[in-house]
């Protein structure tokens, strides 16, 4: 279970640049639901995305991740509830690393890190095995460099890292957005299998509408720094693209009235 | 060059390989740009002279010279993590201020050891021959261990740790490691080892001096780089090596330069060489790579 309540968060607030990403968010995601979220650019979600993470703190409101209150945790405090995979294939992993060592890290993921040896053999068979099901034939190269490997298959491992160990929710922000299409459907597929083998409960952005209808069991619209549409079950089972993209057009022209009203 | 003189190349090398571990650690493993060195290394020294002046055991002075050194790595980097002092310029504040503080610890500008016991002392034959290859042999043993010990860390879930928050750490912070912790450790093992180089270096040479750290990170970045482009490897137990085969060259080689008559060099011209060496280094694969371009160009 994961509840964002009021969340609120300014950029270089006061200044000529001032940015309300975030304006009152409220979003309630109960366990092993998978969650889609879609918005414009700027809309916020990569800021509600971080705000969860820790990566930022929020100017206000409040974050429970089950029974804990996380709000004023760092992002390391919190990584043994949260999973996530970055858009970046880069940002995810070290490429500098090895892709035994990477898996390592995330191996020992919110857990205490000692003098221990990072990699051993039974860990080593541990990752053999579950990187053969990628299909990708990593699990003969798993002394090889990160940085070796190719932006998709970089991606398949970090989600798989994200599984690696349980967590509370996981967060995938447009993590299939840098990839070609045809890598972009298996990471896709991928994502769709890991979550349901863990019943992961997750909340995944995308830019793409289709995707957003077609995975996962709720979708929802950001529209600067709020949640302006949630839809599930029946509803959102009778909902096509057009449909959306006729709703998304309207909570647009919505705000731009408001924005009229006001400047009247 | 006399053997002798080889032997004393050797011995400084050696002393300064202890101090391109703690430049690896810092520059090349935490991405952090750390010039303490330069008051870390005399604060090892400072401290060993000190003490062991004062009538205390070599072994023990080179331990606590250690344990200060870790303190001035650790200040250096809270600066940086908790003020949000730059790098630079936070190693640049403790340096500085490890001036005065190791002319308070020395009380004098200087502090000699002649005729003080050293941590060297038990493997010298009692007539004082043979000690010009017994002190490097012990350098070396020392150094040996310094290596193993850092490999070792850095292959555990904890050093692991440390490699990550240098190289991404952003994704190590999502796999729940306090980058602001791994910082703090790397950068008080970093000049806990460059302080272990100055409390050698006094013991071999006959004492300290204040101004003996001027200079060190420079020398200590030659080695690393030198390493790097002898035996240029991604695997961090040959970056640890060729760090200290790296320091060992770079004193061999100018040691050399320093005897050649004919070149005219004396030992104050030592820094100039040095910073017009890692200059050449740092240079280097930028300047290659343009060459490789306009071959490749000439060859269309
Ligand atoms: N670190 C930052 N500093 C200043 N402005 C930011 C920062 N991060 C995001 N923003 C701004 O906040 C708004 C929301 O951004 P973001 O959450 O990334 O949107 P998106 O929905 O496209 O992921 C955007 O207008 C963006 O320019
Ligand atoms: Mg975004």
């Amino acid at each position: 279970m994961m509840r964002a309540q009021n969340l609120t968060k300014t950029f270089n607030p006061g200044t000529p640049i001032e940015n309300r990403a975030l304006r009152g968010l409220d979003l309630d995601i109960p366990t092993g639901q998978f969650v889609t979220v879609i918005g414009s650019n700027g809309a916020g979600k990569s800021t509600f995305l971080n705000a969860i993470s820790g990566d930022l703190a929020v100017d206000q409101g409040s974050i429970h991740i089950d029974d804990n209150d996380v709000t004023r945790q760092n992002a390391w405090q919190r990584a043994g509830l949260v999973a996530r995979v970055f858009q970046d294939p880069m940002a995810g992993t070290c490429e500098g690393l090895s892709i035994e060592e990477n898996l390592s890290l995330a191996w020992q993921r919110g857990a205490r890190r000692g003098l221990r040896r990072a990699v051993t053999p039974a860990l080593r068979e541990e990752f053999r095995a579950r990187l053969s099901t990628l299909k990708l034939g990593l699990e003969s190269r798993l002394s090889d460099r990160m940085g070796l490997l190719s932006g998709g298959q970089r991606q398949a491992v970090s989600l798989l890292m994200a599984s690696l160990k349980p967590s509370r929710i996981l967060l995938l922000d447009e993590h299939t957005a840098a990839l070609d299409p045809r890598t972009a459907a298996f990471v896709l597929e991928l994502t769709d299998q890991i979550v349901a083998d863990g019943k992961l409960t997750t909340l995944m952005v995308t830019h793409s509408m289709r995707q957003a209808l077609d995975h996962g069991d709720r979708t929802v619209m950001l529209h600067q720094g709020r949640v302006v549409l949630d839809v599930s079950g029946e509803e959102r089972a009778r909902l096509d693209v057009p449909h959306l993209l006729a709703m998304f057009e309207q909570t647009r022209g919505e705000t731009l009235d408001d924005d009229a009203l006001l400047l009247g | 060059m006399s053997f002798i003189s080889l032997m004393g190349a050797l011995e400084i090398g050696l002393i300064f390989a202890l101090v391109a571990l703690g430049v690896l650690i810092s520059f090349r493993i935490l991405n952090f740009p750390d010039l303490t060195a330069d008051g870390s290394f005399p604060l090892g020294g400072a401290v060993a002279a000190t003490l062991i002046a004062g009538g205390h055991d070599p072994w023990m002075a080179t331990g606590v010279a250690m344990v200060a050194g870790a303190g001035a790595g650790f200040v250096t980097g809270w600066l940086n993590v908790r003020l949000n002092i730059l790098q630079l310029l936070a190693s640049i504040l403790v340096m500085i201020a490890l001036y005065s503080i190791n002319l308070r610890i020395m009380g004098a500008p200087n502090v000699p050891l002649i005729g003080e016991p050293t941590v060297f002392a038990p493997f010298l034959p009692a007539d004082g021959d043979a000690g010009y290859w017994i002190q490097p042999l012990v350098l070396a043993v020392i150094v040996v261990i310094a290596k193993l010990a850092l490999d070792a860390y850095f292959a555990s879930q904890s050093g692991l740790a440390m490699r990550a928050t240098g190289a991404n750490p952003r994704m190590a912070r999502s796999q729940g490691i306090s980058t602001d912790r791994a910082v703090l450790t790397g950068m008080a093992i970093s000049n806990a080892l460059i302080a272990l180089g100055g409390a050698l270096y006094v013991q071999t040479q006959g004492g300290s001096d204040i101004s003996m750290g001027i200079g060190t990170i420079v020398v200590g970045l030659a080695a690393v780089i030198i390493g790097e482009t002898l035996i240029p490897s991604r695997s961090l137990w040959v970056a640890t090596l060729a760090a200290v085969i790296g320091a060992i060259l770079y004193r061999l080689f100018i040691a050399l330069a320093l005897t050649a008559d004919f070149i005219g060099l004396q030992a104050q011209d030592l820094n100039l060489i040095t910073a017009v060496l890692v200059g050449f280094a740092l240079v280097l694969p930028a300047f290659k790579a343009r060459l490789r371009k306009t071959l490749g160009g000439i060859g269309k």
